[in-house]
């Protein structure tokens, strides 16, 4: 799992629904959750969140801007790959926090990914899960 | 009220542990105790019975001291009211129901209450067997009735219930209501059950390592929002296996395994037999009707 540290800093919400952005470091990370800022607590401006995502969950790609639905996109550079026969592990970091990413080792090799390579790491919304962090 | 306060040293499988807890529960009260085995939870009753030393304990019951380490004063556990429950059935093999309620009366008490409490524990029927013609169930009920005849303030249940069936347990527990209830009891249980505590407690406290941890009420303790995502199930890590680069984490839920993938990193805070969440966001799963 996936746990970088972030900030509220705006809630929209509507019929029970919210979409959360979080400020972590330099980056804006959009969630969407089944809550509202009247079923929990910590839904509010600048309260410190855990944002969670799966690793298997973390699209890598080389197109710095593609023109896609995907609304987290963190510029990052691979520090190691760990690969497998089918699966590999891409340890990316950014802004001085590590992010992991699995995917499959055809992909990994189809990319030409190797170590030092400037990626970004692409992350739907409803992945990522938020956590009060008190 | 019982206020409580205890420092002790505690020798457990992984070395020494201090226990280190200081918690009040009002009159009439039913406070569960939950956590970790080793965490201290039997040790608390047990010295708050009177039945164990610390080096450092502060307990007063409704205003009367029961131990105070500094004035080295330490009320003896005959003096203490106080009826205990263990998970084991700890009856008098060569004396029925009866004579082993009967047993637990002291000299200038009446009879009647033995009577009584084989009414509302409903163990007429059994009155005149021996404990080893009773089930888990009934040896249990027969414990807790033995536990209060002597109308003790503080009722201590240790896991009461844990070598017992679900359907069993149940019904016991709705005993143990009735007692806590009926006679006015504060009551103290360990338990590892959270349906259980939820069921019987007002108050929990949650123990890890000698510490208290958490307490409040159970659903406050327990229901906590700790995580935005709303799929989510508790269970018993039952299996580890490598996969490729990940691994495959089986997860017990009640009658239900399911599988989850983990990164080397992550199982290294796993073992079998931990308790976890298994959390994955209401937008992922797909849902089939089955015909």
């Amino acid at each position: 799992m996936n746990t970088l540290n972030g900030t509220i800093t705006t809630i929209q919400s509507h019929e029970g629904i919210s979409l959360v952005k979080v400020k972590s470091g330099n980056t804006i990370f959009t969630s969407i959750v089944l809550d509202s800022p009247e079923t929990v607590s910590y839904l509010k401006t600048d309260y410190p969140v855990k944002i969670l995502f799966k690793e298997t969950e973390v699209i890598i790609a080389k197109d710095f801007n593609p023109n896609i639905s995907i609304q987290n996109r963190i510029l990052c550079s691979i520090q190691s790959i760990k690969k497998g026969v089918i699966l590999s592990q891409i340890n990316l970091v950014s802004d001085k926090v590590s992010i992991k990413s699995i995917i499959t080792s055809n992909a990994c090799n189809q990319l030409e990914l190797k170590e030092n390579d400037t990626v970004i790491a692409l992350i739907k919304t409803n992945e990522v899960s938020l956590s009060p962090n008190d | 009220m019982i206020n409580f306060y205890t420092h002790k040293m505690l020798q457990t499988a992984d070395g020494k542990l201090p226990l280190d807890v200081s918690f009040t529960v009002e009159k009439g009260q039913f406070l569960s105790i939950y956590g970790n085995s080793g965490a201290g939870k039997t040790t608390i009753l047990r010295i708050l019975a009177g039945l164990t030393e610390a080096e450092k304990v502060d307990i007063e019951v409704e205003n009367e001291v029961w131990d105070n380490s500094q004035k080295k004063y330490h009320l003896p556990v005959q003096k203490r009211s106080i009826g205990f429950v263990f998970q084991d059935f700890a009856l008098f093999p060569n004396l029925t129901v009866k004579e082993n309620l009967e047993f637990a009366l002291q000299k200038n008490d009446t009879p009647h209450i033995v009577a009584e409490l084989i009414e509302l524990m409903e163990l007429q029927s059994l009155q005149n067997s021996k404990p080893q013609n009773l089930s888990g169930g009934q040896k249990q009920r027969v414990a807790l009735a033995r536990a209060i005849v002597r109308k003790p303030k503080i009722l201590l249940l240790d896991e009461p219930l844990s070598a017992l069936d679900d359907e069993m347990r149940f019904k016991l527990q709705d005993y143990i209501i009735k007692i806590h209830q009926h006679y006015q009891l504060t009551t103290l249980m360990i338990s590892h059950t959270i349906a259980e505590i939820f069921k019987l407690s007002d108050k929990v406290i949650i123990l890890d390592k000698g510490k208290i941890v958490k307490e409040g009420t159970p659903s406050s303790v327990f229901s906590e929002e700790k995580i935005s995502s709303k799929f989510k199930l508790t269970g018993e890590i039952i299996s580890i296996s490598k996969s490729d680069i990940v691994y495959v984490v089986q997860v017990l839920s009640g009658n239900n395994i399911v599988k989850v993938i983990a990164t080397e990193d992550e199982i290294k805070d796993f073992r079998i037999g931990q308790k976890v969440l298994v959390a994955s966001k209401a937008f992922n799963p797909i849902i089939q009707v089955i015909s």
